[in-house]
């Protein structure tokens, strides 16, 4: 399982985030380059139609590869009433050959992007981890080197955490606090729930960028 | 890591595989000193497509294989024999394939029994049986090599080792004898180097293979 919160933030504003997380976290920023492949079942296969995702790091000096399998969201009354999102994740690294196998079982392509940005990872009560992303598409076939925004001047922010049915409660709330040191410069909701930017993200940014020591 | 060799058993035309064979065949290793540590075992599982139309199975694999490897405990392998793929994941794959619903596991058979040590030599001597059953479909053995990776150097004292074993078998007058057969690993995009890949595609033949002689 994992906790997700989601939000979005000015492109120009990335760097000041970056300044907030880094004075929180202490350990520099992971970079991150993730082609990520969603791969839809064929129109024969199985009785309900399916999706996984094949997320290849291609920061690392040899690309590795991750398939990632997000189930359901938790419902019901209490699930409505937390501003997390709980649901079910299962991931798995696996050899190269991976989107060979799963095109060979009869999954198609549906879509591929390129996820470009960071990540910070805190232990705040739960392990969170701060990605912020701006997200791209190909123009060809997985042509990574020529990839698009789809949002120009617009980033992805989403924080995680992992969690079980035993924890996710706590969890929930180590996210909920977490994201108050957020608060000036985004809004983080539920995925699908969109806030928009914040109105006075443009103030906080500049005050941190001076604070920063950014000349 | 060490290279081996998966060997079957291969019972006569008109025989089938028994315990006394599997019996014998336990008491040869131990003859020519093999020191039994422990046991072992495998696990191989077959899964079909769940297909909505199925006059379209044609277009689908029906040779996915599943194997969980005791040399591996945190990793699963998938063999698409006619495509010659071979994927190595986590464990985690199991759930993920169960939540997919795309492909469902059907039959697993355990490849299990001891562990003996032969000098620079692992042998693992081991009945084939389907997981819910005790009836038993095959005997197998796998000879690992330890001081070498590379198939190509191990060859010889390999086919050496095996030619030994299998007088020392042969002396007991059984209604059958032991196979290698090896795989073109290439084509499995494998290398000389050795790998629980490659181990995991000698499974996938030798389980054809196991099919073939019930069949016949």
């Amino acid at each position: 399982m994992e906790c997700v919160v989601q939000g979005i933030i000015e492109t120009q504003h990335v760097e000041a985030l970056e300044i907030l997380l880094q004075g929180l976290c202490g350990v520099p920023k992971e970079r991150l380059r993730i082609h990520e492949l969603c791969l839809k079942s064929g129109p024969n296969l199985g009785a309900v139609a399916s999706e996984v995702r094949l997320l290849c790091d291609l920061e690392q000096p040899e690309p590795t590869w991750t398939v990632r399998h997000v189930g359901g969201a938790m419902r019901g009354a209490g699930a409505e009433q937390i501003s997390v999102l709980v649901r079910t994740v299962v991931e798995s690294k696996a050899s190269k050959n991976v989107l060979r196998f799963f095109y060979t079982l009869g999954y198609k392509l549906d879509h591929e992007l390129l996820r470009v940005g960071f990540a910070f990872h805190f232990q705040r009560g739960a392990q969170i981890t701060v990605t912020v992303t701006s997200v791209n598409k190909m123009l060809k076939l997985h042509a990574t080197e020529e990839a698009v925004p789809v949002t120009p001047g617009i980033q992805l922010v989403e924080v995680t955490a992992p969690a079980s049915s035993d924890n996710y409660t706590e969890v929930v709330a180590a996210i909920s606090s977490f994201c108050e040191y957020l608060a000036p410069l985004l809004h983080l909701s539920k995925p699908n729930v969109s806030a928009g930017v914040v109105p006075t993200a443009a103030a906080a940014a500049a005050s941190l960028m001076s604070n920063g020591g950014v000349t | 890591m060490p290279l081996k060799w998966l060997l079957h058993w291969q019972p006569n035309a008109g025989t089938t595989v028994n315990s006394q064979i599997l019996s014998e065949v336990s008491q040869c290793v131990e003859s020519i000193n093999g020191a039994k540590e422990g046991r072992w075992k495998s696990t191989l599982t077959f899964y079909r497509p769940v297909l909505r139309d199925q006059t379209l199975q044609a277009e689908y694999p029906r040779d996915c294989l599943g194997i969980s490897l005791q040399e591996q405990p945190n990793k699963y392998y998938f063999i698409l024999r006619s495509q010659r793929i071979v994927l190595e994941a986590d464990s985690t794959i199991q759930m993920i394939m169960e939540k997919l619903q795309s492909y469902k596991s059907r039959v697993s058979l355990y490849f299990e029994g001891f562990q003996y040590q032969l000098g620079d030599f692992q042998l693992r001597v081991g009945k084939v049986v389907p997981t819910h059953s005790e009836n038993l479909r095959g005997i197998v053995m796998e000879v690992e090599y330890l001081p070498i990776s590379s198939l190509d150097k191990s060859r010889q004292i390999m086919e050496d080792f095996v030619d030994i074993w299998q007088e020392t078998v042969s002396k007991r007058s059984l209604p059958g004898h032991f196979m290698h057969i090896e795989p073109n690993f290439a084509e499995y995009g494998l290398s000389d180097h050795y790998t629980s890949q490659h181990t995991a595609v000698q499974y996938a033949i030798v389980m054809a293979q196991l099919i073939a002689s019930v069949r016949n």
